[in-house]
């Protein structure tokens, strides 16, 4: 059993929890993040990739409209190189009431939302694959962000400020002295050992999973109504700014360019299990269809992989349970000691992953006021380190960083231009991460051949450079093609059932990876 | 003289059409792409699983063929794969192919597993292990298709099929394809190969590494066009040397589409490369013609006979749309296998995903037959992977298939036509 004592646990390793151990380290206190899995690998990495303007909002949700505005604009200077500037349009589609572009400019002024009409002409010249049939545009400043390397970034910038991240652990038990949290066990997943970390305070922001932690303090129940929402990415850019449909928002009516893909959602449907998201055929349907009104021809564009993620929404009373869409997205902190007489906890809930940083500012200064000590607030202030960390993402990137070393480096993933120093590194900061953990950094095998040239390469490097034993090679392997799996067999069709007839040949054919020596359990994490 | 089109350039594809050629009909060959033999590993797959491990392919294929009658073999039957197994060794030679129908070798793959073919190159054969050998596999650091440790690893943790172990070391060398490059594909590699000064060099590195006694695994990149490459590289290493078959592009495989088609050629075949064959025409049931699509205008080819030997999902000659219909793309052929239910499901390690057992019915004489049995059109065949019933890359039986339909369809052509 190892021990730790720090001031503050915070729960849960996606945007929020990153959000929240960055702001409590620069606010002096020592901080311990822990998440059962990888960073970013729930809701904050199954999402659409979209950086709001706020425009989604001006009319349904004013407040969010105004947070997104302001808070798109601190992450796009803070977090640079982890945000592209895409710009986006609002269009009516067909069928759509001209008359709600009024309201949308009258609404994105009242929240001060940027937002400009600009003429049907401009904007098909601009996205020429747009819907011709489109009656009004209106441009705003919509972004795309890789979640993953949003969080990632966050929890980096907490390591310089001393707190550490711990991930694979899995919170079993959250002790109690009297009515205050006092310690929080968890199990490392990858050795098994116990890890008992005395604290004193708890910030429980595990999302969907959130009220699973606070039940284990002993709380009420808190009522998390996980909704599932499906995306799947199309294998171009088939537009170059985020694209949404000028309605109320609804299902299937945003299409967003993130890295060299693009990226349709999202459905919402009320699940009572977040760790079981199925990709239902007629969603699938439905997403493909919403794109036919965007992108006219979308269902012959070739869909890559797709994915469900579920939003942490906190149960509001004013709206039937089953309509998660309609409940605010705004956050909320729950404050257990007038809710549950528990003392040193406090739980967020609902918020987006453009507001991250903002929702961590509200709770942390929640948790200040309850210690009753005033420490400023940094986050917004302070640019988070990394590579190329004042300037955008552009897709290019890659492309010119390849240019630059292609005579030193080998491209193991060529969809995603990962090249061999990219792998090797990542894999010796995680060395006991799977191929997904790398994934998530790197988008290795995230392209068009889903893993079909570049999972054996990973392979057998990973293996050379003594990262991993023979065993655990294949275990990886297998893990990583059948996880790939999960987000192909449902969006199955056209030129990717082609890619993945010749993904078999190769792997099947070719290899006979399906008699390798049988590793004794199937490697997990 | 009787005119034929075929369709399709891969192994079925080729070598119908070498043998109608042969046989004294006017055969004119429309492909699209370049053929499937270059995206395989470059070797005769006649049965390798059933799923059990096959040691004696043509016996286990008559057994397949009368126990499901759904799987191309009941049509092909044993002596059909005999003779297009024949065909293809009495057209390439032992330069390129060796092996018999009785018997398959067992061979390592890129990753390390043991895979069984029955048709090979000579420079695959010494990789047919046997219990106590000594291998060594050697990397190129600038091929990275090719990871020696997971090779070595892997090999030396199986028991051989027929029991035993082996011992395996491995390594890698640093020898440049072409200067300043790290990222060479085995094609690369492959051309430089075939420059007998490369091949000293290449030996001078690695020869000092090697222990007594040891028989060297490597890459099948031992040369594109030299079919000797292999064999001077063991000769200059003192060793035996084996080739491991690489993901695409294949290098055996290329010398086996280059060799064919060299053969298809000289019989007489017309090739009518790079365009996609896009509409028939058909007159009371029978096909009339077919029309490829080109720069210029549309271009249709009347014959007596078509053969339709485009492959299966991986070429295109099948599709399945966003609503999940499945269709063959040219002549809307019916379809076997869509009726079993869900055609893909999520366990990739599970159950094989029914989808790619889809293809067409044919009859003995490789007619292609409706869901009732009976002949869609009277002149139209089939051979290789439009033919449904099959998990061709699991069970390693696509080039069996591809040469015993391609053989019985050109023969039934012949006879059709005489």
């Amino acid at each position: 059993m190892r021990k730790l004592a720090v001031d503050v646990v915070v729960i849960g390793g996606g945007s929020t929890g990153a959000g929240v151990v960055r702001d409590v380290a620069m606010r002096g206190y020592s901080a311990v993040l822990l998440d059962r899995a990888d960073l970013g690998q729930g809701t904050t990495g199954r999402f659409h990739g979209l950086l709001h303007s706020g425009g989604r909002y001006v009319v349904s949700d004013p407040m969010s409209a105004t947070e997104c505005a302001q808070e798109n604009a601190i992450l796009a200077r803070i977090q640079a190189s982890a945000i592209e500037t895409t710009g986006g349009y609002f269009v009516t589609c067909p069928g759509d009431d001209p008359a709600f572009a009024d309201k949308f400019l009258a609404g994105a002024a009242a929240t001060g939302v940027p937002a400009r009409e600009i003429a049907v002409a401009e904007a098909l010249r601009n996205e020429p694959r747009l819907n011709p049939g489109i009656m009004r545009a209106v441009e705003v400043e919509d972004g795309t962000v890789d979640g993953w390397q949003l969080v990632w970034g966050a929890a980096n910038s907490a390591k310089a400020y001393g707190a550490q991240v711990l991930t694979y652990h899995a919170v079993t038990r959250i002790d109690r002295e009297g009515n205050r949290v006092s310690a929080v066990h968890c199990t490392d997943l990858k050795s098994g050992e116990e890890v008992v970390i005395d604290c004193n305070f708890v910030l429980n922001c595990a999302g969907p999973w959130a009220g699973q932690i606070a039940h284990m303090a002993g709380a009420d129940p808190v009522d998390v109504i996980p909704g599932r929402g499906i995306m799947i990415a199309m294998n171009h850019r088939l537009v170059n700014r985020v694209v949404n449909r000028m309605i109320y928002p609804a299902d299937g009516d945003i299409l967003v360019p993130v890295h060299t893909v693009s990226i349709i959602g999202t459905t919402d449907v009320k699940v009572d299990d977040p760790d079981n998201l199925a990709i239902e055929q007629d969603e699938v349907q439905q997403m493909l269809d919403a794109g036919e009104v965007l992108i006219p021809g979308f269902r012959n564009a070739r869909a890559l992989h797709a994915w469900a993620g579920a939003r942490p929404l906190i149960k509001d009373k004013r709206v039937a349970a089953a309509d998660t869409r309609h409940m605010s997205r705004g956050m909320a902190v729950i404050d257990h000691t007038e809710r549950d007489g528990l003392d040193g906890m406090l739980t967020i809930g609902g918020g987006k992953l453009t507001t991250y940083r903002l929702m961590a500012e509200h709770i942390v200064d929640a948790m200040c006021e309850k210690l009753g000590e005033t420490r400023e607030c940094r986050t917004a202030k302070e640019n988070i380190p990394g590579p190329e960390a004042t300037r955008n993402y552009v897709v290019t990137h890659r492309l010119e960083e390849r240019e630059h070393d292609r005579l030193e480096e080998q491209i193991i993933c060529e969809c995603e231009l990962m090249s061999r120093k990219m792998f090797t590194e990542a894999l010796a900061n995680q060395p006991k991460g799977t191929f997904d953990d790398l994934r998530r950094q790197l988008r290795l095998g995230m392209g068009p051949c889903q893993g079909g040239f570049c999972t054996t390469r990973a392979t057998g490097i990973a293996l050379e450079t003594d990262h991993i034993d023979i065993e655990r090679a294949n275990g990886l392997l297998r893990l990583f093609l059948k996880n790939r799996w999960i987000g192909l067999w449902p969006i199955l069709y056209g030129d990717q059932v082609r890619q993945t007839a010749l993904d078999n040949w190769i792997f099947q054919g070719t290899l006979d990876v399906e008699h390798l020596p049988q590793p004794e359990s199937e490697v997990a994490l | 003289m009787s005119r034929v089109v075929v369709i399709g350039a891969g192994l079925a594809g080729l070598t119908a059409a070498t043998r109608l050629a042969a046989g004294g009909a006017s055969v004119t060959l429309l492909s699209k792409g370049i053929g499937g033999l270059q995206l395989g590993q470059g070797t005769i797959d006649v049965l390798g699983y059933t799923p059990d491990r096959v040691t004696n392919p043509v016996l286990t294929l008559a057994a397949i063929a009368s126990s499901r009658p759904e799987h191309p073999y009941a049509a092909i039957g044993a002596a059909g794969v005999h003779a297009g197994i024949e065909y293809l060794k009495g057209l390439l030679g032992p330069e390129l192919l060796v092996g018999d129908a009785e018997t398959n070798y067992q061979l390592p793959t890129a990753v390390g597993a043991i895979r069984p073919t029955c048709l090979v190159s000579p420079s695959m054969v010494a990789g047919h292990l046997k219990a106590d050998a000594k291998l060594v596999i050697v990397g190129l650091r600038r091929l990275k298709d090719f990871q020696p440790k997971l090779v070595a690893q892997n090999l030396a943790r199986t028991t051989l099929p027929d029991g035993g172990n082996v011992t395996v070391r491995y390594l890698s060398i640093d020898v440049p394809a072409r200067d300043g490059e790290v990222d060479s594909s085995g094609l690369t590699y492959a051309r430089a190969f075939d420059d007998p000064a490369f091949r000293v060099g290449f030996a001078d590195t690695l020869r000092p590494l090697l222990a007594e006694g040891e028989t060297v695994g490597l890459p099948a990149v031992l040369g594109l066009k030299d079919l000797t490459a292999w064999s001077d590289v063991a000769d200059k290493l003192g060793h035996p040397v084996f080739e491991i078959p690489l993901p695409p592009p294949s290098v055996p495989g290329m010398r086996l589409n280059a060799a064919l088609l060299a053969k298809a050629r000289a019989a007489g075949v017309r090739l009518v490369p790079g365009s996609r064959t896009v509409a028939f025409r058909a007159s009371d049931g029978a096909i009339v013609g077919v029309t490829i699509e080109t720069a210029g205008a549309p271009r249709e080819f009347t014959a007596d006979a078509f053969l339709l030997a485009a492959g299966g999902f991986e070429s295109g000659a099948l599709e399945m749309d966003s609503h999940g219909a499945v269709s063959e793309t040219l002549f809307g052929l019916p379809l076997a296998g869509l009726d079993a239910g869900p055609l893909v499901h999520g366990d990739y390690w599970g159950a094989e995903q029914p989808l790619f057992k889809v293809g067409v019915r044919v009859a003995g004489d490789m007619r292609v037959l409706d869901g009732a049995g009976a002949i869609v059109h009277p002149n139209l065949y089939a051979a290789g992977g439009i033919i449904g019933g099959s998990s061709r890359w699991a069970e390693k039986s696509g080039d069996g298939i591809a040469l015993g339909s391609a053989v019985l369809a050109a023969d039934s052509i012949l006879k059709e036509l005489a």
